[in-house]
């Protein structure tokens, strides 16, 4: 037996690392969105000032609104095309279908300043992007579309992003025991009835997982925004990054992180709820 | 047999797939192209072909201060994390652990939650604290970063140790520590280099939370991101393919052994 003594020494030992590096520092940042800013320096005195000024002023909130519903669209593109790459890598077999997934995967880890600084080049005036809509007709000139603004945000964010959802749906799909496809068939069901029966149903929580993934991933982005996003392309993230460096207001970016950190809780909550309802 | 709707479907997911994968590599075949050869007015110069970009890039005191600092923070941070990862799984599998699920939840969160709540609630307890940032700064923001991964990889291996192995060794007299030594640890080492090495790729790339805790020590995607604000020249081609090539070809080693380990694990 072990003694109640010797647990909770362990547990201590155990727990420390994660409560000074984690839960501290949450906590901290926590607790300075109740403090202010008075003449550039902080003021300790507990309000709800930062909140009170974030909900009433149009601005905040609009940006707030406007970063929630960027992210969606970013996480239904990356859906819309990822999930047909994973289909399509889940329905090979043996080595290539290896070889596909490790193509998809490995983006995952080239660097991400790198691929933002690309997809400018591209997206911009005399990018890529431009030249391909004018040689096919689409454009007459090549124009500033694609660049610093919310469109340019959303495509970039999708191309960086996409490989979060392709991974997880795949995973779900790889788990699906080829019986059940076999037995379908066999039942008389066309492809299409067995994909909406059978490969979505069970797939659905990898669904979410990557949709949770992308959506969490851009909505605290704030590199993106201020690379290719100009004026117009404003986001949260970015709101929360300019407190920390121009705006220097250190109190009032902590309540905006903390409105971002509860978001994210929120949705995650959301996502695993979504999740368990299925598995029922 | 494969009826005609669904060869349809296969080859439109195909054109996708083929067209995702082009626009996912752009960056690699773009900045290595860019880096060995001159473009003028959207022409490609063939002649003006060279490697001489990749040899001024270790002369660039900037830049090997900045591939310094990221070893440097790499290579102690997924020490520290690798070293807490082992006591982290070995406690959450031990039969007395309290507060089990509390605490997979916090090592996890760094990873979970959006970077930039990382790197901040880490900012604000520095200052705090008056600790000047730095590299320190730096390497606590990785580690509790990787942790998550090297966590996860060594928890899942250990959990298909059989149980009955560990009390084997202790019927046959081994004291607590032997059986780590013996038992535990040679079964866990394979997942904990795979876990080390893919705790070293994401350390290696990690922008996010590097800038809320650099002050002014740049890693090398901070001054990649520098470098890139002033203008594309040849030489940050030849940088943006050298780190490239280290992330893809660390990623691979990842993804070979983690098969590797699949395979020994059904074995």
């Amino acid at each position: 037996m072990v003694g109640a003594f010797r647990r909770w020494l362990f547990f201590g030992l155990a727990a420390s690392v994660p409560i000074i590096f984690v839960v501290i520092p949450i906590g901290a940042f926590l607790v300075l969105s109740f403090f202010k800013v008075d003449n550039g320096t902080i003021v300790y005195e507990v309000g709800l000032g930062n909140y009170l000024n974030f909900f009433g002023n149009p601005t905040y909130w609009g940006t707030y609104v406007g970063s929630l519903w960027l992210c969606l669209q970013v996480t239904f593109l990356c859906l819309v095309i990822g999930y047909p790459v994973a289909w399509f890598v889940w329905r090979r077999s043996g080595s290539i279908r290896y070889f596909l997934l490790l193509l998809t995967v490995l983006p995952l880890f080239m660097s991400y300043i790198v691929k933002i600084y690309t997809l400018r080049s591209v997206l911009g005036l005399n990018g890529l992007l431009n030249q391909l809509l004018v040689t096919a007709g689409i454009l007459e000139k090549p124009s500033m579309l694609f660049l610093f603004n919310q469109r340019a945000v959303l495509l970039t964010m999708t191309v960086l992003y996409l490989p979060f959802a392709i991974l997880p749906v795949y995973l779900t799909l790889e788990r699906i025991p080829q019986i059940f496809l076999q037995a379908s068939a066999d039942l008389g069901a066309t492809p299409w009835t067995t994909f909406r029966k059978i490969v979505f149903p069970l797939a659905l929580p990898g669904t979410i997982a990557g949709a949770l993934f992308t959506f969490i991933l851009a909505f605290g982005d704030f590199i993106t925004p201020q690379m290719v996003g100009g004026t117009t392309g404003f986001t949260f993230g970015r709101v929360i990054w300019s407190q920390f460096g121009l705006a220097y207001n250190w109190p009032f970016g902590a309540a905006l992180a903390t409105i971002l950190l509860l978001t994210s809780l929120a949705i995650i909550g959301l996502a695993g709820y979504a999740s368990s309802r299925q598995q029922v | 047999m494969k009826n005609t709707s669904e060869r349809i479907a296969d080859w439109i997911a195909g054109i996708l797939t083929a067209l995702v994968l082009c626009v996912l590599y752009a960056p690699v075949v773009v900045s290595a192209l860019f880096s060995v050869v001159e473009i003028k007015g959207g022409h490609i110069l063939w002649d003006s072909f060279t490697l001489q970009h990749y040899k001024t890039l270790w002369s660039n005191p900037t830049v090997t201060e900045s591939l310094r600092n990221t070893a440097i923070v790499a290579g102690v941070s997924v020490f520290f994390a690798t070293i807490l990862a082992v006591g982290l799984a070995v406690y959450a599998e031990w039969n007395g652990a309290v507060g089990k699920r509390l605490l997979e939840i916090t090592i996890y969160l760094p990873f979970l939650l959006p970077p930039i709540v990382t790197g901040l609630s880490l900012l604000v307890t520095s200052a705090q604290l008056n600790i000047s940032r730095g590299i320190s700064t730096i390497i606590i923001g990785h580690t509790v970063l990787v942790l998550a991964v090297a966590y996860r990889l060594i928890l899942t291996r250990l959990q298909t140790l059989p149980k009955s192995m560990i009390e084997a060794s202790s019927d046959l007299g081994a004291t607590q520590v032997q059986t780590f030594r013996y038992i535990i640890l040679p079964y866990m080492i394979s997942a904990i280099t795979t876990g080390a090495v893919l705790a070293l790729t994401l350390s290696f790339d990690e922008t996010l939370i590097s800038v809320f805790l650099a002050g002014d020590r740049m890693t090398l995607p901070l001054r990649l991101w520098a470098m890139m604000r002033v203008g594309f020249t040849q030489q940050i081609n030849a940088l943006v393919t050298v780190v490239l090539v280290i992330s893809l070809v660390l990623a691979a080693l990842v993804a070979f052994r983690l098969k590797l380990g699949e395979q020994e694990n059904t074995e």
